[in-house]
């Protein structure tokens, strides 16, 4: 059977924002404000290299790196903790229409240049890892967040409970 | 008539610069202390003295040998020095030296050292006395940038990565920073213990510099082939295409 969608109701997009250089913590939270502004976001993750702790290798091994302590940032009234450097940034939006805000929000926020792709960046099938992790009835928002190895506590957050309105943040 | 070695074909300003590293004949564009050098790499502290592995040469009683007879021991070897190492990471936008680059300046210039190439970073060991004058003239020269280069004895990654916002390579231990002067300052070692005091080594290359002395062939500055459109490709290309062609074919033998 072929259910045939009235022409109104618009589907779920998906897009990556790649800037051409890394994000300072304040251009981070710059971007991801005037994201959060633009309205219509379902999910949000952002990614980008490692800032350990610690030094990870050789001699120095396990001296604190002060640089990556405390990068914080503000977003819709919850202040999450850096993990990474920015440096690409997928979103679920609830719809097409809300592609344009998003363009001029980056536009606003972001002084060089960035590309904006659409595709298809997270998956909605459970893998043997979601399982392990999150049980047999995992919320589908969760899937393709966070690394499979990240903690789901420090990784996620989530900015806010309206089930229309969710917003969850790697 | 004096022999003058040819070492890499080319009219392009990146062949022109590869000439260049691959001769030595560098420009200075800097004078780090030497203290400061010896402070960044790290194996000893600045002052102290060399520890050895072995007794000097003159004090060992050397076997009667023509080959060293012939070679005159570099002061590291003559003085017993432990081997130790300074490693590069250059970034690709437009790092004025490249991994493959600093080990031909290496091993046709450096007396008793030995290169490593990698794909993004470059390791040279030698005598201890040896790599420190060395990488003195390595950071003084126009083979670094402060900015686009850096030195990392570990966890090193950096030179495919895009650039920060102000224009650095990234460094996941974040050794150097950008002051507010606009000077370049090393916080930590190449292995990222923190330093003393911080080290100003100087200010980072416009990119127009970058473009003007890197070594790096990019569609976006000078193409490998030359000029886009050209009835040729420039002598790089084909000579790379020539070696090719006879390495594939036959087995490359240069006589």
């Amino acid at each position: 059977m072929v259910t045939i969608k009235s022409d109104t109701e618009s589907e779920p997009v998906q897009v990556e924002i790649f800037p051409s250089r890394f994000l300072s913590p304040e251009t981070t939270q710059k971007l991801l404000n005037e994201l959060y502004k633009s309205g219509g976001i379902v999910r949000m993750m952002i990614q980008g290299p490692n800032l350990p702790r610690t030094v990870t290798y050789g001699p120095g091994k396990g001296l604190p790196i002060e640089e990556h302590r405390n990068l914080l940032v503000e977003v819709g009234g919850e202040v999450l903790e850096l993990r990474v450097k920015v440096g690409r940034i997928r979103l679920e939006l609830e719809g097409e229409e809300f592609l344009p805000g998003i363009q001029a929000a980056c536009e606003r926020a972001l002084p060089f240049s960035f590309q904006i792709k659409r595709g298809k960046f997270f998956r909605e099938i459970s893998t043997i890892s979601d399982y392990a992790k999150y049980g047999k009835d995992a919320d589908k928002r969760i899937l393709g967040l966070v690394d499979p190895r990240a903690k789901k506590e420090s990784a996620l957050a989530v900015l806010s409970e309206k089930d229309s309105d969710k917003k969850e943040e790697r | 008539m004096a022999y003058t070695p040819q070492y890499y074909p080319g009219n392009t300003s990146v062949g022109a610069n590869r000439r260049k590293h691959m001769s030595g004949n560098l420009e200075k564009l800097r004078d780090i202390p030497e203290a400061d050098v010896v402070a960044i790499m790290g194996h000893r502290a600045p002052g102290a003295d060399y520890p050895s592995t072995h007794p000097p040469l003159k004090e060992m009683g050397e076997p009667d040998c023509p080959i060293r007879q012939l070679v005159e021991p570099t002061p590291g070897a003559a003085a017993g020095d432990r081997v130790r190492y300074s490693q590069f990471t250059d970034s690709m936008y437009f790092a004025p030296s490249i991994p493959y680059w600093r080990s031909y300046w290496a091993a046709i210039n450096c007396r008793g050292a030995d290169p490593g190439t990698l794909s993004g970073r470059q390791i040279i060991e030698a005598r201890e006395r040896d790599i420190e004058a060395y990488t003195k003239k390595l950071m003084d020269s126009e083979m670094t940038d402060v900015a686009r280069c850096s030195m990392r004895g570990c966890t090193v990654h950096g030179h495919s990565l895009r650039l920060e916002e102000n224009g650095m390579m990234f460094d996941m231990l974040a050794r150097t920073e950008l002051g507010a002067d606009g000077n370049v300052y090393y916080v930590k070692n190449q292995v990222g213990i923190p330093l003393d005091k911080k080290i100003n080594v100087g200010k980072p290359m416009s990119e127009e510099e970058l473009k003007k002395r890197t070594t790096i062939f990019r569609y976006d500055n000078i193409s490998y082939g030359g000029k886009v459109g050209a009835r040729k490709f420039d002598e790089a290309l084909e000579a790379l295409h020539h070696m090719w062609e006879l390495r594939t074919k036959w087995g490359f033998r240069p006589e």
